[in-house]
């Protein structure tokens, strides 16, 4: 038997290239589930009572909402729906690995996010909404923050801009990797039937899994989390400063 | 002593020192945020929900750089010297 990770199904497109055919399929679907689901909190919204989907659910559209009010200020709310729809689809996106799609042979499965290729993009569309929206306020001036306060800091600024995607992509992608690396790394553990003494270590270690599903339930939420309230943050570094 | 088993060796010691590092400055790190946390509150407990927004963001920005240095060891063991074959290879 034999684990492997980072392994992916390939297509070969045409004018793209290859692409991973899982990651792809899976990124589809959890659009489709994130879809169905707003559009179902949206739909609760039709009768004039509150339902209980819509008591359940407004916490946490709630909490992201204040999340950046608080940090942008009134001239947040053109963001409020992008972010929330970002945290939700994130969050849809980490769990996907909960489920042992690939393990029933199914050709989708694992999270998309240990891949990337998915954050990546994901990291660059939040750099470059930043900027589009920076320089449509500011206008080209908007660039003139990178020698401030002295000239020569330029490249260091410049550096530090350029940092936050790549950044924000490596945390994301690196600890929903680890946490399947983390089962991999087990499953070898298994393979290699130890046994200390009287003690057999596959039986002992085979109950970890089960821990490691609950950190990475828990990691996932937070990673999306973060990648929501950072790139709030950085919009309000680009659109909040005196000019 | 074969020039294998010498990289098995090196890539094993650099692999615990990463280890070794990683979890020191983030176990360090981590008591620091949440102990300062945990101050805060004692200190203004109404401001509570503010605080343990920023508590997750500083525990999730500080624990990043862990995990990426441990996906980098996982990836110096198991894909550029490759140890597990070479293992089955001293045997």
């Amino acid at each position: 038997m034999k684990e492997e990770i980072g392994a992916h199904s390939l297509w070969h497109v045409p004018v793209l290239g290859t692409v991973h055919a899982d990651t792809v399929l899976t990124t589809w679907l959890a659009m489709v589930v994130t879809l169905l689901f707003l559009g179902w909190i949206g739909n609760s919204y039709r009768s004039p009572r509150a339902t209980k989907r819509q008591t359940v659910f407004e916490g946490i559209i709630n909490y992201v909402a204040d999340l950046v009010h608080g940090t942008l200020g009134p001239r947040g709310e053109p963001f409020v729906p992008f972010f929330i729809a970002l945290f939700i689809y994130l969050f849809v996106l980490n769990q996907f690995g909960l489920f042992p799609f690939k393990a029933l042979g199914l050709p989708f499965g694992g999270s998309p996010t240990a891949d990337l290729n998915t954050t990546v993009p994901y990291a660059l569309m939040i750099f470059f909404m930043i900027q589009f929206v920076a320089v449509r306020r500011f206008g080209l001036r908007y660039y003139g923050h990178l020698a401030k306060p002295f000239v020569w800091l330029l490249p260091i600024n410049t550096l530090e801009e350029l940092a936050r995607p790549a950044t924000l992509a490596a945390r994301l992608f690196f600890n929903i990797f680890v946490g399947e690396l983390l089962f991999v790394i087990i499953a070898s553990i298994i393979n290699a039937k130890v046994s200390i003494g009287p003690v057999n270590l596959s039986i002992v270690v085979s109950i970890l899994p089960f821990f490691i599903q609950f950190f990475n339930f828990f990691v996932g939420t937070i990673q999306a989390f973060l990648f929501t309230l950072l790139g709030i943050v950085y919009l309000s570094l680009a659109i909040a400063e005196e000019h | 002593m074969t020039s294998e088993s010498l990289v098995v060796a090196a890539t094993l010691i650099a692999f615990g020192l990463i280890v070794l590092g990683v979890a020191f400055g983030s176990a360090v790190g981590d008591g620091i945020v949440a102990s300062k946390a945990v101050e805060a509150i004692a200190r203004q407990p109404e401001a509570r929900p503010n605080i343990f927004t920023f508590l997750f963001l500083g525990v999730g920005v500080l624990e990043a750089f862990p995990i990426i240095s441990l996906g980098l060891a996982f990836y110096l063991l198991l894909v550029v010297v490759k140890v597990p074959d070479l293992l089955a290879h001293l045997k």
